[in-house]
């Protein structure tokens, strides 16, 4: 949990919380057109589920927040930019909601989403 | 134009308007729209609504046109389609950002729809359009309509439209165009977040650019400098307004007015170009903003004519000279390098006018103030490199705690950036000599980072209180003398504080020592202290320049 410590009580956001933000500016960002489990290899059905912060992990290093994220990336688009382009999206959201700083944000390109015509 | 100009650009309509565009055409027309949306960039800039990750959407697609008008420029290839997939490539690999990304998206499928074709007819054109839509909407799981998304929807349904019509594949274009124009004005019934800030989507406006610069080509019209229309309020330059001022205009003028019926711009311009330079005119919510330099006696005239046009609401007028006066006093006169697109900028924190110079006079793209306190906030530090037309940036904070908000602006902003570990002004002097715009970002960073640690910073300040650091007895009001931050000597006077230091650090191993004095330091007394250090040490060559900051008496640059 992440703690704010007011003087009257303590405010605790819950990793779903923030993983449930990081997930809406995931699927917002140009480029990233699904997320997916980290286990992609454990077949289709992990692309099935219809968690809302499915493909996204919250971890606690002491005090800071990581986040990672595990996309699936339309192919043909620079995968370079849209990653970074994605971190930087999903930071902005994260940290505007919450207003603390998050430490980490890693990508992680499960794979690319290929078209019939390609 | 010359009648010469005016027989080739009639020519060049009729053969586009008469044939299929080939090869050739291709290129000319991505040129074109290239070059248009470059000069365009800073009104593209000024329309993202902040704060928004994608930084300047204006700076990444002509970053992303330039890198695939690099591939085209250098090949042979004669066919249309050979050309388009070639730009393509180019644009997906020096994509920035998001629109750069979307941009790419539109030219692979463009590109891929016309594969193999020598030619394009109208028929091409319009299904390139349309996969271009298609492939754009496909890169995204949620699309936000009011965006370059929906501009390209509406291109490729008036590419459809001329088509059944039979047009010319100009005519098609210029079709194609006022579409683009109409989507874009529409988007902010779309988008509540553009309608709230009063400007149109930032992306969407870049790829009208892009298709207005092909048909300005064909037209014959200039591609250089972004024309004198009607901006949004927020595109005015009105802060660089200074840097233009001519020689007679001494008053700069701004009026905002609402006009009591529709306002002739090209009138308008006319008119006040009799008066004076500089003109903007921007536009808001059913107001018009002008602005004018003008000379002394001309000083009322663009009121009183703006009064005839309707209802005046506000008006403000700045004498230039004065304002310049004071503005080089706060400068000392030092130019900035402006940035090439794309290349690295430097942003160097200095404590002093004089510093600040040196950081400018080696190529430092711009400067943040450290102040009194020697404490810039992170905002100060975004602000300085976020306007620049690049996104790779390095920051030198020159002292150890400018670091933390130097990282901090790193976080803060899309374009790249690194932040040198430079703890003094001459570790920060040393890594400039090692910068090379040009170069690769991050072995430049490296190089500059090796720099730091060539060069001996040592500070002569005077102690505010009774301390005991590293075995040495410190007394207020005595000077104490810094060895790259550690505190390493003390002394009753300057001369004595100063050559004592040049002792500890071991002044003859090296060759040069740079001296810059502070603000509180007579030139005279630096002088003198310069001469006792070349009594002592003959065989070491010693400049002396003055800093202008505060607190650090003299910093020594030793290497």
């Amino acid at each position: 949990m992440t703690e704010d410590n007011a003087p009257l009580g303590s405010i605790q956001v819950s990793p779903r919380a923030i993983a449930t933000i990081a997930y809406q500016a995931a699927v917002e960002s140009y480029g990233v057109v699904g997320l997916a489990s980290k286990n992609l290899f454990n077949g289709l059905t992990n692309l099935i589920v219809k968690d809302p912060t499915h493909g996204i992990e919250i971890n606690y290093v002491d005090q800071a927040i990581n986040i990672d994220l595990y996309i699936v990336v339309e192919y043909g688009t620079n995968i370079k930019t849209v990653a970074a382009n994605v971190a930087k999206t999903v930071r902005f959201h994260v940290e505007k909601a919450l207003g603390l700083p998050i430490q980490e944000v890693n990508v992680h390109v499960q794979g690319l989403r290929v078209n019939a015509k390609d | 134009m010359t009648p010469k100009n005016a027989i080739v650009n009639k020519n060049r309509l009729v053969i586009l308007q008469q044939y299929p565009i080939d090869g050739r055409g291709v290129k000319k027309l991505a040129q074109a729209g290239y070059a248009w949306l470059e000069a365009n960039r800073q009104s593209v800039n000024a329309l993202n609504v902040f704060p928004v990750p994608d930084g300047d959407t204006g700076t990444n697609m002509v970053l992303t046109m330039q890198a695939a008008m690099e591939e085209i420029k250098n090949s042979p290839e004669q066919k249309a389609g050979k050309i388009l997939e070639i730009l393509a490539q180019g644009a997906l690999m020096g994509a920035r950002g998001n629109s750069g990304v979307i941009l790419s998206q539109l030219w692979r499928g463009f590109a891929r729809s016309v594969d193999g074709k020598e030619n394009v007819d109208s028929q091409d054109l319009a299904k390139a359009f349309v996969e271009a839509r298609d492939t754009a909407y496909k890169g995204v799981v949620r699309p936000v309509e009011g965006t370059i998304l929906t501009v390209a929807k509406d291109m490729a349904a008036a590419a459809e439209a001329a088509v059944k019509e039979g047009a010319d594949p100009i005519t098609l274009l210029e079709r194609v165009l006022q579409a683009a124009d109409e989507s874009v004005q529409h988007t902010p019934e779309l988008l509540p977040i553009l309608k709230e800030a009063g400007v149109v989507d930032s992306g969407g406006k870049g790829l009208f650019f892009l298709l207005e610069g092909m048909m300005r080509w064909v037209q014959g019209q200039q591609l250089h400098t972004a024309e004198g229309t009607v901006q949004p309020l927020a595109a005015l330059n009105l802060e660089n307004s200074m840097e233009s001022i001519e020689a007679g205009q001494d008053y700069e003028v701004i009026v905002d007015f609402r006009p009591s019926k529709p306002l002739d711009l090209q009138q308008f311009y006319g008119d006040l170009e009799k008066m004076g330079t500089s003109i903007q005119v921007g536009e808001g919510e059913g107001m018009y903003r002008m602005h004018i330099h003008v000379p002394t006696e001309k000083r009322y005239e663009p009121i009183d004519y703006t009064m005839t046009l309707g209802t005046i609401t506000n008006v403000a007028m700045e004498n230039l000279m004065a304002q310049m006066d004071a503005l080089s006093q706060k400068t000392h006169g030092f130019k900035l390098k402006p940035v090439e697109p794309g290349e690295i900028a430097v942003v160097a924190v200095a404590p002093g006018a004089g510093i600040a110079r040196h950081f400018a006079e080696l190529g430092a793209a711009a400067i943040v103030e450290g102040g009194q306190s020697m404490n810039p906030s992170t905002a100060d530090i975004l602000s300085s490199f976020e306007n620049l037309p690049t996104d790779k940036v390095i920051v030198l904070p020159n002292n150890k705690n400018i670091a933390m908000a130097a990282k901090a602006s790193a976080e803060l902003t899309v374009k790249k950036v690194r932040v040198i570990p430079s703890n003094s002004v001459p570790q920060g002097l040393a890594s400039m000599l090692r910068l090379d715009p040009k170069g690769d970002l991050d072995q430049v960073a490296e190089e500059m980072t090796k720099a730091t640690k060539q060069v001996q910073t040592g500070e002569v300040t005077t102690a505010t209180r009774n301390v005991e650091i590293d075995g040495v007895k410190v007394k207020i009001g005595q000077l104490i003398g810094l060895h790259n931050g550690k505190l390493v000597t003390s002394a009753a006077d300057f001369e004595k504080g100063c050559l004592k230091l040049l002792k500890k650090i071991g002044l003859e191993n090296y060759e040069i020592i740079t001296l810059f004095y502070g603000q509180d330091v007579r030139p005279e007394m630096a002088e003198e202290i310069a001469a006792a250090i070349r009594k002592a040490y003959p065989k070491q060559e010693i400049e002396t320049h003055e800093g202008g900051q505060p607190h650090y008496q003299f910093i020594f640059a030793i290497e």
